[in-house]
């Protein structure tokens, strides 16, 4: 029984490391112990002798013979019993015992069990539901396509009006100007010229740039008065309207999907009493899903107006991971429920805010037999099925729902029901009764935003039907390019590629990391966030500069604990701003860049990551050198046999540093095989240690960074540091294929293979030719999703 | 048909057993049974409670019934009750004594049902000082939570908060509940709002039911737009959608969507929130509180018509200027007074439909009326608009849901409301040694009302 459990464990950790191509399978199967190795080629040998006769040499079954394919899900065991008891047919005493165990365990290996079905077969597109982001993005966008979507800017903070009185008269307006963050106390005093302290009002307006999907929480601090919009103009998530004894926290959980900006709207009033003024102070603060509490920083704050938003607050169950990117290939029943109450809830808000405004704006429209309502309801399901429905259609999804319900809010649900839960919406690619342009509109928008078409140029575009050359899908796949959307999801990819989408624990033994604690750790996560976004979204949007740049983002937190190292270019403006006006300091967070050759090679070196990839009080040369063989080398490699290793402790071994040790432990011959390979990686980065602070020492001896590489081709890279391996990185075709390969699964959620054998090879190539764009990869994985060629191939099938 | 003191009335040996289900062979056997004695019987009554708020003091020459005892007549404004006068209380002489912060509008609706102080806070009424939130619970509030406390007397929502035009504005003038110090409780005014929360769950399962057909109609034409090897996904969805619909079908056919039954109300569709929809809104959420009731959904309820110094014009009634506005009007001022009058009389017509809907609806389990176990506590900010005195302030009951002694009009003399408050919750089986502020509940509960 522990064979069996053990080597379908391994099947699949396979399946998942590799995604695919045979040949880094068998690479896999080569590695495996001995034992196991030798019983499937003894397997092999028994087969090829005994059984290929009637069951043809791949198990595909002989004309005459036993002609069905030998496939199947018994275990190994089963297997081997099954053997054991009946064949070879006629003869079974001539297969038995160690036998049968070793042809069944090579069967299982290469032709009967599934994961041998599904390596044998070659990648292909597969028939996806929405993903959960997908679900998510695609009912924002169904709200959003009754507004507008803005596009990503770099205008930071919120726009501020004092007022001197709390009537909001325009002769009252004292100040306007750009807050960047809200963080303020006023005390007894006035909040800026000509305001009396004892009665003013003010309104912070913008926007809310969320980067991520998730449960977020609001966290308001304030002494008097206070009402925070947030989605739209008149959605109230927290009315302090009446300032009542000394309650000053506010708390609201919401959920908000990633890539918008969210209207925002805080009014804080100071009123004139007959009682003592109490002092004034307000802040707004957050928690991010999986973050701690803090301040809401100046990069998420957005200073211009912004049109209504809405986010499902449904709670959609997460998606099939099992090939290392989310894939929608399961329905089950907390899924359908999930779309039913995001449907149900879509269709409240359609009826309580969009069919309103629809209503406003036809109020002179002839409505015999209510064909507003049923125009409102056809755009909105054209929209939702991404293209125009027949008029059989229509009759059959609007004109007949709407019959069954007198109340237009009771016809809006029930559309909206049918319409959300049908597979039209749901399967996307379910649509070879479209026009190639509606069809590659589908796929762009799907692979870019993860959402319905829903940008005006794009929908103009597939009426026209000029959305079929590769010319043309990839003209618009830059013009949809430039979004905020776009940006969540490349980030999103990137936190993939860096290993960082699931939480990491970053706790450090606090008496030799003293400082480095959850507010610090905010910190660097902000800094390495401005550093993506800085240079994927520059013109350059050079994938090298990720991983040799000599530059980061620093913050006085993060200069106090890392040192001079980390000293801004230029100071800090935060106290020039502070004694200007009322913000608060402490919590404000301010980004510059500092600069050091020595200290920083992009990512690999980011504090972040380093203190991620270690324990909690010394470094993990392990965990460091399997993030750079997987994750930017794109090899794979299997997990150790014993899963219940522990590293040897530092204590036990006072006189070794931690490459000795590790040294040390992974020596024995059985696991030198893959560790010799993560090692000498992993040790290049030494130089920093478990909070990712530079050190030359450690223990008193000075630190060894050199190690070397092998690459898929076998040849052998040596280097001395850090630095020399990051230039080696950014000219490594693993290491290219590995960022193309892994933007592509994210981007199209299917792999590389499944749109030719070259696919993969054609987009590193044309990566490489464009100096490495980022931007220009996105858009050529778009034009390869979206050309029809690849659709029709589907098609025929 | 309504019965006076049916509350109290014992049934019949055959009533029960039919309410109980239990043939009259095994009738023997049972009836010898402590568990199933009368005692227990009377025990399990429900009882309920519903607060009636409108807003802005009473005038009390009309209002108040010149005699006290059983021997009473009504005046103009509470003629709409006269049918109902075998279960009607009323209750002269009760004060809002509560002090501080506030202006009196907010100490009036603000303290009615809780009995404290207000908080400091930065509401500016017209005079006075500015005051926060409640610094307590309120008396629904508390019932609630000792109800839903108790397994027999839970319920699935244990409250219900409906309102009629409630501004969309939450301050101290528009709450009358608190779920505890400086916790309002928003009142639901939007008939449809209080609908789904009230039947949403069901009617959405019933609505997904009646669309099951189209949908997997809608599934076998789309399977042949996508190849064959890829329609096993969509094969395993079809087979999903179809043991759901055969779920709901079950659930259908077995009453359990129906958990309501027909008591789902029918609301007249496309209703908008407007003053002169004001009658029509006040029909529609009254008569989903006698379903909630019928379904058992809860046993305590407060229905808020408008808010302190609310200013409804009741143009249906030929009074173009807001309520609010009129009830400053000096008493001299004939005109006002007497619009005053139909105003308050209409609030009346109010209380006295949903009692009547009451009386005419059978306690589902048998047992007399809603009404029978239903009590309406019908009151107001204020005693009389133009002085703002919280003195007198209108306590009228209806229905024998704490079955305190009806058809009597009652006069106290100067009495703090908090011990109104203390009564009725002992008379829901949860007595208090104070309610609110404890310096007004020395005299413990009022007397001469049992």
């Amino acid at each position: 029984m522990r064979l069996v459990r053990s080597s379908t464990h391994l099947f699949a950790i396979a399946l998942a490391v590799t995604l695919a191509p045979v040949s880094s399978s068998c690479s896999i199967f080569a590695q495996q112990p001995n034992s196991d190795a030798e019983l499937i080629a003894r397997g092999q040998m028994i087969y090829t002798k005994m059984c290929v006769e009637c069951h043809g040499a791949g198990g595909e079954g002989v004309s005459g013979a036993y002609e069905r394919p030998l496939v199947g899900d018994l275990s190994i065991g089963q297997l081997a019993g099954e053997i054991d008891r009946t064949m070879p047919e006629g003869d079974p005493s001539a297969c038995v015992g160690e036998d049968a165990h070793a042809v069944a365990a090579y069967l299982h290996q290469a032709i009967y069990s599934e994961a041998a079905q599904l390596r044998q077969r070659p990648a292909k597109q597969m028939l996806s539901r929405l993903t959960a982001e997908q679900l998510r993005q695609s009912i924002s966008d169904l709200y959003a396509h009754w507004d507008w979507i803005p596009k990503p800017e770099n205008k930071r903070g919120l726009s501020a009006q004092y007022y001197k009185s709390t009537k909001q008269r325009k002769e009252d307006l004292a100040v306007e100007r750009i807050d960047p963050v809200i963080n303020f106390d006023f005390g007894k005093d006035s909040p800026g010229a000509e305001i009396p302290a004892k009665e003013f009002l003010i309104n912070w307006n913008g926007g809310l740039k969320v980067d991520q999907s998730g449960q977020f929480e609001i966290v308001v601090r304030s002494t008097c008065s206070f009402t925070l919009h947030l989605g739209r103009h008149d959605r109230k998530l927290i009315d302090n309207h009446v300032q009542s004894g000394d309650k000053t926290e506010f708390r609201e959980q919401i959920r908000l999907t990633a890539g918008r900006i969210y209207p925002f709207h805080l009014k804080f009033i100071q009123r004139e009493r007959k009682t003592e003024l109490p002092p004034a102070s307000i802040s707004v603060f957050w928690v991010t899903p999986g973050g701690v509490e803090q301040l809401i920083p100046s990069e998420n704050w957005v200073p211009d107006w912004m049109p209504a938003q809405f986010a499902t607050q449904a709670a959609i169950p997460p998606d099939d991971r099992s090939y290392g990117f989310e894939r929608g290939i399961k329905v089950d029943r907390d899924w359908d429920a999930a779309v039913t109450s995001a449907a149900v809830e879509f269709a409240q808000v359609a009826a309580n805010e969009l069919w309103p405004n629809y209503q406003k704006k036809n109020k002179d429209a002839p409505n015999d037999n209510r064909q507003v309502l049923k125009a409102f309801l056809r755009e909105t399901l054209n929209v939702a099925f991404r293209y125009s429905m027949t008029d059989e259609m229509a009759a059959k999804f609007v004109d007949s729902q709407v019959a069954k319900e007198d109340d237009d809010k009771l016809a809006i649900k029930r559309v909206l029901l049918v319409g959300l839960k049908s597979p039209r919406f749901l399967y996307p690619q379910a649509d070879l009764d479209r026009s190639p342009s509606a069809r590659a509109g589908t796929r762009l928008a799907l692979t870019l935003l993860d959402s319905l078409p829903v940008d005006q140029h794009l929908r103009k575009t597939i009426e026209s039907g000029e959305l079929e050359s590769e010319e043309q899908l990839r003209g618009m796949a830059w013009h949809l390019i430039n979004d905020q959307r776009v940006r969540a999801k490349t980030k999103a990819m990137l936190y993939e590629w860096l290993g960082l989408s699931a939480p990491r624990d970053r706790k450090k033994q606090p008496e030799q990391f003293a400082g480095f604690d959850d507010a610090l750790v905010q910190d660097l996560q902000r800094s390495l966030d401005a550093f993506l976004d800085d240079i994927v979204w520059s013109e350059s949007s050079d994938y090298r500069q990720l991983i040799v740049s000599d530059w980061s983002y620093t913050t006085a937190r993060v200069q106090k604990y890392y040192g001079d190292s980390w000293n801004p270019t230029e100071p800090f403006s935060v106290a020039a701003l502070a004694s200007a006006t009322a913000v608060k300091t402490a919590d404000h967070v301010e980004l510059k860049r500092t600069s050091s050759r020595q200290f920083h090679a992009g990512v690999l070196t980011h504090p972040y990551l380093m203190s991620g990839l270690a324990y909690h009080n010394s470094t993990s040369p392990i965990h460091r050198g399997v993030f750079l063989l997987r994750n930017v080398l794109g090899r794979s490699i299997q997990p150790p046999q014993d899963a219940a290793f522990s590293p040897l402790s530092p204590d036990l071994h006072p006189d070794l540093t931690t490459r000795e040790r590790v040294i040390l432990q992974t020596s024995p011959e059985n696991c030198a095989g893959c560790h010799d390979r993560i090692n000498s990686l992993g040790f290049a980065l030494e130089n920093w240690d478990a909070s990712g602070r530079f050190i030359e020492t450690e223990r008193n001896k000075p630190i060894d960074p050199s190690g070397y590489y092998i690459n898929r081709l076998g040849k052998d890279v040596k280097f001395a540091e850090c630095r020399q391996l990051a230039q080696y990185i950014i000219a490594s075709d693993d290491a290219h294929q590995a960022f193309v390969r892994r933007a592509f699964q994210h981007f199209a959620k299917q792999p590389p293979a499944a749109y030719g054998p070259d696919v993969l090879d054609r987009l590193t190539k044309k990566f490489v030719d464009s100096q490495f764009n980022i931007r220009s990869l996105l858009v050529e994985i778009a034009v390869v999703v979206s050309t029809p060629s690849a659709n029709s191939e589907i098609a025929a099938k | 048909m309504v019965h006076r003191n049916e509350t109290r009335s014992i049934p019949s040996r055959r009533d029960f057993l039919k309410q109980a289900g239990i043939s009259a062979a095994a009738a023997g056997f049972v009836m010898g049974l402590p568990s199933l004695s009368r005692a227990r019987w009377t025990a399990s009554r429900k009882q309920r409670l519903v607060f009636i708020f409108s807003p802005n003091g009473v005038i009390p020459d009309h209002f108040w019934p010149k005699a006290t005892g059983s021997e009473f007549g009504f005046e103009r404004i509470l003629a709409p009750l006269s049918d109902l006068k075998h279960q009607v209380i009323t209750l002269k002489g009760l004060c809002n004594r509560i002090k501080g912060d506030g202006d009196g509008h907010m100490r009036g609706i603000g303290c009615l049902l809780t009995g404290i102080e207000l908080f400091p806070g930065d509401v500016q009424g017209g005079s006075d000082t500015p005051a926060g939130w409640s610094m307590g619970i309120s008396v629904d509030q508390f019932l609630k939570n000792k109800l839903q406390s108790v397994a027999e007397t839970q319920t699935r929502f244990g409250s219900i908060e409906m309102g009629v035009m409630v501004p969309d504005r939450a301050d101290t003038w528009t709450r009358m509940c608190y779920a505890g110090a400086n916790q309002p409780v928003a009142p639901i005014d939007n008939p449809y709002q209080m609908f789904d929360k009230l039947y949403g769950q069901s009617k959405n399962r019933q609505l997904l039911a009646s669309v099951m057909d189209d949908l997997l109609d809608d599934f076998r034409k789309v399977e042949s737009l996508i190849s064959v090897e890829d329609r096993h996904l969509l094969q395993e969805h079809v087979a999903m959608v179809r043991d759901i619909e055969k779920e709901l079908e079950l659930e259908l056919s077995h009453g359990q969507l129906a958990d309501v039954g027909h008591a789902v109300p029918g609301l007249p569709p496309n209703i908008k929130e407007e003053n002169d929809n004001m009658p029509q809104l006040t029909r529609m959420q009254m008569d989903m509180l006698v379903s909630s009731f019928m379904a058992d959904f809860t046993r305590i309820a407060s229905f808020q018509i408008t808010n302190s110094v609310g200013e409804p014009k009741m143009r249906w009634l030929g009074i173009d200027e807001g309520h609010h506005h009129l009830s400053h009007e000096p008493d001299t001022n004939e005109a006002a007074y007497e619009k005053l009058i139909k105003i308050n009389t209409w609030y009346c017509e109010q209380v006295a439909y949903l009692a009547k809907r009451l009386a005419e609806t059978p306690e589902p389990d048998g047992n007399g009326s809603l009404l029978d176990n239903t009590t309406i506590v019908w009151t107001n900010e204020l005693g009389k608009g133009n002085s703002h005195t919280r003195d007198d302030i209108p306590f009228v009951l209806v229905g024998g849901g704490l079955g305190l002694k009806t058809g009597v009009a009652h006069a106290f003399e100067k009495t703090p409301h908090n011990r109104l408050l203390m009564t009725i919750c002992e008379a829901m089986g949860h007595p208090v040694s104070s309610f609110g502020n404890p310096d007004f509940c020395n005299d413990g509960v009022l007397t001469g009302l049992v």
